[in-house]
Order: C-alpha cells, then sequence, then structure tokens
C-alpha cells in the first residue's frame, strides 16, 4: 500500500501525464479539424468528395491505431516528413479520431429536423446562416455525449504513443515496473492516474451538458420545481391554460369574434377590386414528377395582390408540392414560377441560381411560409424564433428586430409566451409562432401548407382566428391548403381544386363550395361534410 | 495544468521544447550519471573526426533491462546502466551528447532506420539478420541465462530437448527466439510435444509471465536473469547459463560509414584504456564478457 502511494505521487510519473494529455488534446482537436473536413465531404453534393472520404474512413478506421502511429513515426521519415514522436502520435491520434468524429457530426447534422431546415430555407436563411444558427446549436447540444466518450476513449488510446517512445504516462510505468520489479503497485498507480483523469473528462462533459441545457437557461430553477407535483402541474397546466379554458387564462388570450358573414355584395365588390390589382403569383404549365409518378401536370394559376387563395383537393393532389415550388423550396421538371414578376431562382437567361443566390432571393421578394408541423427552430425560444432570421436574413439590429418580434407575438396573442421554448408551447400555440415569424419580413405572400392538419380539434380555431385577422387587417395576399372547408368559405375570395397534380375546378370561394360542378369536387366537398356551407354563409 | 519540472521530459521526446534548454539539463543530467573522463587518445579522435562535435545526438534504447540500461529507481528522471555509460563515454570521447529514446526491443532498429536515433546501445545481440538494418560495432561477448520458477519444475537444462512441451517466454525480435524455434524438429523427431513461445514487449513482461505461471523459461542475457533472480528470490531462479555464438554490438545507420568508424575508433579506446573492464565491474557484470571491439556489416 506504501508502495502504491509512492507511486501514486511520483513526479515521474505524473509528469507523463502532461505528454499522455498532449497526445490526447493534439489527437481530439486535429480530430475535430479532419473530421469536420470529412463529414463536409460526406454530405457535399460531389460525389468524388463524398467517395474520397468514404475512402478515407475505411481505412483509418478499418487499421489499427498502434499500426498508425508506427506508421506516422517510422514510416513518414522516409518521404522526408520527421516528426517529433508527441506530433507523430498525435498525427496518427487525429487521423484515427476523424472518421469516428465525422460520423458523430454527421449524425447530429442529420439528426436535425428537416422541417426546421425548409422553415430556414423558406425565410430566405443562405446554407451557411442556416449551417450556424440552426444546425450547429442543435447537432452540437446532440454530440456532446458522444464526443465526451470519444474524448474518453481518445485519453486512453493515447497510451499506444508508449510504442513510438513518447514518455507518456503507460511507457514510464512500464520502463519502471522494469527497473525496480515493483510491477503492479506501479500499474495500479497509473491505473488510477487513469481513471483521474477519464472522470475529470466525464465532470467537464457534464458541465458542458448542463451549461447548453435550454431549460437551464431560459427558467431558473426555483424551489417549487423540486416540489413533488411540480411535473405534473407544469405538463397539462400548459395545455389546459391556453386552449381547452382560455377564459380562466390569466394571460390575455385573443378574443375569438366571429367574423361578420360576408354578404355577396361584399364579396363581389371585393372580386372586383382585387381583379384590378397587380398579378403577385404566377403559375404557368407547372410540372413536375418523381419518377413515372406525376405530382403536378402542367398547372396554371394565376393570384393577385390581396387575393386569398385556397388550395383545396385530397392527399396526395400537389397541393403542399406546388405551394413549395411558389417558394422555390423544390425544383420542378417545366413550367414558370413568378412572384412579383421575378423568376425565383433562375437567372434572367433561364439559368439555375445557386442555393445561397436563391435565399438571397427569397428573402428580398419576401415569400412567407406556414407549414403543417410548425416546423419551429426548437433551440430558439418564440421571440427569438421571430427576431433571428430578422438579424441573421435581414440584418436587422437586435433591438429593432426584438422590437418586431414582441409586436407580432402581441398580435397572434403570445407575447407573454416570448420566452418560451418551442416543446413548452401547445401546437396551436406554436404554430401562432410561426405564423408570426412568417410575417415578420413583411412578406408580399404568404404561402399557408395545411396550417391546421397537425393539430388537436380543439386548438384549431385559434390558428385559424389568426389567420382570419390577416385576412380583415393586412389585406395579405395569401395561398392556403386546408382540409376546413367552411374556413376556406369565410376567408377565401377563390378556391382552387386540385386533384393528381392539376386544377380540376376554381372559381369564387362561396360559389365553388356550395356549387361544385365538378363531381371530383362535389365528392370531395361531401366527404369532407361540407354541406352545411350554403347556411354558414348565408 | 500543473507546471512539472522538465528535467524527466526531456530525456526522450520533447524535441519540440526548446534545444538550448534541452542541452543544459542533459548536460546536467550527465554529469550525475557519473561518466569517467575520457581517454588519452580521444583528443586525437575527436581532431580525426570533428563532425560529432557539439552534437546531441539520440540514443535508442529498450530500457527494461537493468544493469545494462533501465531507469534509475531513485530518480525515474535517468537512464543508467552499462550501455548508459559506456555510450556517454563513446560521445565524451567524440564530443557529442547523448538524449534517449524509449522503445519496444523489436523496435530497436527500425528506429534506427527511420532516422529518428542516430544509435542504438542497448544490449543488443549482433547478427547477420539484423545488420542488414545497421552496421554494428560489437563490444561484449554473449552468455545467457535460461530463468525458470524455483525448482525448475520442467527440468529444463538448456536450449535442448528438455524444454519440449515447455512454454517459453521471449521479446519480440530477441535472437533466442530462432533458437527456441529450432527446437521445435527435434522435440517431434523424438517423439515430445513441440515448445511454445509467448512474444511480450518487453523484459518486465517476461519475467511476470513466469511468476504468473504463463510461462516455463524465460531465455535471456544472463546478468538479466540474474537481476530477476535477485529481485525474486523466492520465485525464480537460474537452471544454466549458455554460450551463444553471437557479440552484443552498437548500431549505427548504414549509411553513415564515418560515424561507424569514428564510434568504433572511440571504442577501441576505451577496451584499451581498461575503461570498460571498470564499468563491468562497477555494474556487477561478468568480466568475461570484455571483448575486443569488431565490425559486424553485411550488404
Amino acid at each position: 500500500m506504501s508502495l502504491f502511494l509512492h507511486y501514486l505521487s511520483l513526479p515521474y510519473l505524473l509528469e507523463g501525464i502532461e505528454l499522455t494529455l498532449q497526445v490526447t488534446a493534439l489527437g481530439l482537436f486535429g480530430g475535430l479539424v479532419l473530421g469536420l473536413i470529412l463529414a463536409s465531404m460526406q454530405l457535399s453534393r460531389f460525389w468524388w468528395l463524398a467517395a474520397f472520404a468514404r475512402g478515407y474512413t475505411v481505412i483509418f478506421r478499418g487499421t489499427p491505431l498502434i499500426l498508425q502511429m508506427v506508421f506516422a513515426y517510422d514510416a513518414l521519415p522516409h518521404i522526408g516528413i520527421k516528426l517529433p514522436a508527441v506530433l507523430a502520435a498525435g498525427l496518427a491520434l487525429a487521423c484515427n479520431e476523424a472518421p469516428f468524429i465525422a460520423e458523430m457530426l454527421r449524425a447530429g447534422v442529420l439528426g436535425v429536423d428537416r422541417g426546421q431546415l425548409l422553415a430556414g430555407q423558406a425565410l430566405g436563411m443562405t446554407p451557411g446562416v442556416l449551417m450556424r444558427r440552426i444546425i450547429a446549436p442543435q447537432a452540437i447540444r446532440t454530440m456532446i455525449p458522444a464526443f465526451g466518450n470519444e474524448a474518453v476513449s481518445a485519453l486512453k488510446n493515447s497510451s499506444l504513443a508508449s510504442v513510438i517512445a513518447v514518455q507518456e504516462l503507460t511507457l514510464r510505468s512500464t520502463q519502471l515496473a522494469s527497473s525496480t520489479f515493483d510491477f503492479f503497485s506501479i500499474f495500479f498507480a497509473s491505473g488510477l492516474l487513469y481513471l483521474v483523469l477519464t472522470s475529470a473528462v466525464s465532470v467537464i462533459q457534464l458541465v458542458i451538458e448542463w451549461r447548453l441545457d435550454l431549460d437551464r437557461a431560459r427558467r431558473p430553477r426555483k424551489l417549487a420545481d423540486y416540489l413533488p407535483w411540480r411535473r405534473v402541474e407544469l405538463a397539462t397546466g400548459l395545455a389546459l391554460s391556453d386552449t381547452v379554458v382560455p377564459a380562466l387564462a390569466s394571460e390575455p388570450e385573443p378574443v375569438a369574434e366571429p367574423l361578420p358573414a360576408a354578404s355577396s355584395e361584399s364579396r363581389a365588390k371585393r372580386a372586383a377590386m382585387i381583379a384590378r390589382n397587380n398579378v403577385a403569383v404566377e403559375v404557368k404549365d407547372l410540372a413536375k414528377a418523381y419518377g413515372p409518378q406525376t405530382v403536378l401536370g402542367g398547372l396554371n394559376l394565376t393570384v393577385r395582390i390581396g387575393e386569398v387563395v385556397a388550395l383545396l383537393g385530397p392527399s396526395g393532389s400537389g397541393k403542399s408540392t406546388l405551394l413549395r415550388c411558389i417558394n422555390h423550396l423544390e425544383n420542378w421538371d417545366v413550367g414558370t414560377v413568378q412572384v412579383g414578376g421575378r423568376r425565383l431562382g433562375f437567372h434572367g437567361d433561364g439559368k439555375r441560381l445557386s442555393a445561397r443566390a436563391i435565399a438571397n432571393e427569397r428573402a428580398s421578394v419576401g415569400v412567407g411560409m406556414v407549414f403543417q408541423q410548425f416546423n419551429l427552430f426548437s433551440h430558439l425560444t418564440a421571440k427569438e424564433n421571430i427576431a433571428g432570421p430578422l438579424r441573421w436574413v435581414h440584418g436587422m439590429a437586435r433591438v429593432d428586430a426584438d422590437r418586431r418580434a414582441y409586436e407580432l407575438l402581441e398580435r397572434v396573442g403570445l407575447s407573454h409566451r416570448a420566452d418560451a421554448l418551442p416543446r413548452h408551447l401547445s401546437g396551436g400555440q406554436q404554430q401562432r409562432v410561426a405564423i408570426a415569424r412568417a410575417l415578420a419580413p413583411n412578406p408580399s405572400v404568404l404561402l399557408l401548407d395545411e396550417p391546421t392538419s397537425a393539430l388537436d380539434p380543439e386548438l384549431v380555431n385559434e390558428v385559424l382566428e389568426v389567420i382570419r385577422r390577416l385576412v380583415i387587417d393586412d389585406g395579405l395576399t395569401m395561398i392556403i391548403s386546408t382540409h376546413q372547408i367552411r374556413f376556406a368559405d369565410e376567408v377565401a375570395d377563390r378556391v382552387a381544386f386540385l386533384s393528381g397534380g392539376a386544377i380540376v375546378e376554381e372559381g369564387p370561394a362561396h360559389d365553388v363550395l356550395s356549387h361544385p360542378r365538378n363531381p371530383l369536387t362535389a365528392r370531395f366537398l361531401s366527404v369532407m361534410g361540407a354541406d352545411r356551407i350554403t347556411e354558414a354563409a348565408r | 495544468m500543473q507546471k512539472w519540472s522538465l528535467s524527466g521530459a526531456t530525456r526522450a521526446s520533447l524535441s519540440w521544447r526548446t534545444a538550448a534548454m534541452a542541452a543544459v539539463l542533459v548536460g546536467g543530467s550527465l554529469l550525475s550519471v557519473g561518466a569517467q573522463a575520457a581517454p588519452a587518445g580521444c583528443a586525437a579522435l575527436a581532431e580525426k573526426y570533428p563532425d560529432w562535435k557539439g552534437k546531441t545526438l539520440v540514443n535508442a534504447i529498450n530500457p527494461h533491462t537493468p544493469g545494462y540500461e533501465a531507469i534509475d529507481p531513485k530518480d525515474p528522471s535517468k537512464y543508467v546502466g552499462f550501455d548508459i555509460d559506456l555510450g556517454e563515454e563513446i560521445g565524451e570521447c567524440l564530443g557529442f551528447k547523448l538524449t534517449y529514446k524509449a522503445v519496444t526491443f523489436a523496435a530497436l532498429l527500425t528506429t534506427l532506420a527511420s532516422g529518428q536515433a542516430d544509435i542504438v546501445i542497448s544490449d543488443i545481440y549482433a547478427t547477420e539478420e539484423r545488420a542488414k538494418a545497421g552496421d554494428f560495432i560489437t563490444y561484449s561477448k554473449v552468455f545467457d541465462g535460461v530463468l525458470v520458477a524455483k525448482d525448475n519444475p520442467k527440468k529444463i537444462t538448456g536450449i535442448n530437448t528438455t524444454m519440449c512441451g515447455a512454454a517459453a517466454a521471449e521479446n519480440t525480435g530477441y535472437v533466442e527466439v530462432p533458437l527456441v524455434q529450432a527446437l521445435i524438429p527435434q522435440c517431434k523427431a523424438e517423439g515430445k510435444a513441440e515448445p511454445t513461445l509467448q512474444l511480450y514487449d518487453n523484459n518486465a513482461n517476461c519475467i511476470q509471465a513466469i511468476l504468473a505461471g504463463r510461462a516455463d523459461t524465460y531465455i535471456n542475457d544472463v546478468n538479466t536473469v540474474d537481476n530477476a533472480v535477485k529481485a525474486y528470490p523466492d520465485k525464480l531462479e537460474k537452471a544454466i547459463a549458455v554460450t551463444i555464438p553471437y557479440s552484443v554490438g552498437i548500431a549505427v545507420p548504414k549509411d553513415k560509414p564515418k560515424f561507424r568508424d569514428a564510434v568504433f575508433a572511440a571504442l577501441t579506446e576505451i577496451y584499451k584504456s581498461g575503461d570498460q573492464l571498470a564499468l563491468l565491474k562497477k555494474w556487477g557484470l561478468d568480466p568475461n564478457n570484455l571483448k575486443e571491439p569488431g565490425l559486424l556489416t553485411v550488404n
């Protein structure tokens, strides 16, 4: 025991820790840099970059580290690269760690919800901004435990540097054992030293996890949080307070005043006014197919400024695809899409723009989009979901962006939830934030892709109410795909019924919905229980 | 990180630290190793071979052989032993200093060949096979000891058919490995089981293999075997000492004949002056090991 303690405190062994840490640090940070390069190569659009990265991974993940160390130390000098032992060991460890770290990074990046990427693109974020502001912050959070693992394994693997004469802890232990014959005391002591080092890594990992914990940052822990019933109260309270019993909620909620049903005269007057307006969106002969399956078959649609168009039709009829094409979130095969007179996504000569240029164009033309699944950025608060894109895409100052965010949250009745994370909001609240986010840069057109389809029935109305207000108060140009027939009748000027990727019937909303001429439309409406339209909109 | 003294670390591989600091520290530890004053003939040699004067060369060693090269248990920042003293005296003779690079036995010559070391003085036997990787200046006869467990349970009497069926621990790359392998046909001819080989990284692991009952014998330099018996008198014993037809040699790169000649000349001076014999005695090694320096090179 006394021998064990003697070796545990022997400066000779403790000095070995310094080299162990140097090799580990070189391996980890070198591996991180190489891993970043590898991961971006693998995620790249160019197949040969991905293939090269694949090949590298196969080689360096498939051969033992000990051979790589010997190679870096003994083979590289033959081609004129004579690295000091510590650097050679660091290089070998870095090359070995890189494929593992690259896979971690790739998993982290691919693990970020695709919907959020679409939302970011729709907001006009360039690939760079998207990576920096949306993907990286979320990916890093999910990667920390894996990175902690990797750090521990790199620390242990650094012991293999002993084969190439790096005087780290393991080599010192074996030499000491050889000269003193105190084999076990020495190896127990160095084992304990390794254990202390790996425990330190674990502690660092936990501290980082704690510091990056979004809930910690938003809501300082209070005594009440530790009370046993707190969790239950949190879970149910949120849903209850804003939805089922809005009247009881202490916070201000949008008052759901029923709209005055539009009379036929006022509808006609509005239609005449819109007809004089300029064209906001013009879709011509739009066609798109996935292999043999036609998604859009030569579709034409013109929407004028201030007009609200509802897209109806069964699932798979092409409504969502059409909306995404208008925003150029998807490519198509044939046809043109013009927004505000500009061909989105193409140069004047018809050449396709880069992803970055399309993003900038989206931001300047101003096409807002609201998704079925809300697609809020889950690492940002409600306020930041709105203010962030204003700063990153439109270069707005922080104060101005915040003011705009609060203003919009106020309008959708959520100013009291400004600092809540999306996961702490109900579906209806999330969709209201998403609408506020889409409105923030003052888009010229707002696209809503089944904005209430993912909501529980009792949450649908709060969202519809917000959209109604937009129509009345803002006179915004909107294209809404929806299954809410009655709502379409209330807010839409025009209804277009899609089937099989084409518009089979379109016309003034009330006419089409109450007297469909196309049998497909009629059947769809009756299935959707729209028979009561006539009475409702009288 | 804690700020530790550098003296231990400079011994090996921190060549990225400032060279000046390394030189000062290594110089300091040189004195403490107690190298003897260089023989008189060295003055002429230093003039004839001036290329290494003031240089610091790297000596690759496998420091697991107490008596020849191992760290000093009292001050682990130093290497001590016969080979260490001999190397430093050669250095003193030619005007260079040595730093040490600890590698596995099997890596001694590859380290030299890759240019990561300038010289190997590590109780390595000069064989024709090894001379393909480096030129050897031989300086010591070889007597091997056969280490066995106390009371020699397998009744091993040498590198002969008494080893049939036994497990022999050896270091990777040791010349004893082919000697044991050569017993296989003999054992077969006598209808006995073949001897098996366990290959380890260093001396300590081979000794542990016998202590743990994994191996029956370990054949190595007799002084190494004696030291092991001294450390574990209740558990180990030397079955016998045998003569091996090799010499111990200093290895130098094949492409530096001038350096080889300089080392050879310096070693000859040390041999003639009686310093080499004195060093054998200092480290408790058998004076019968003494041998006039020779050369072993193959093309």
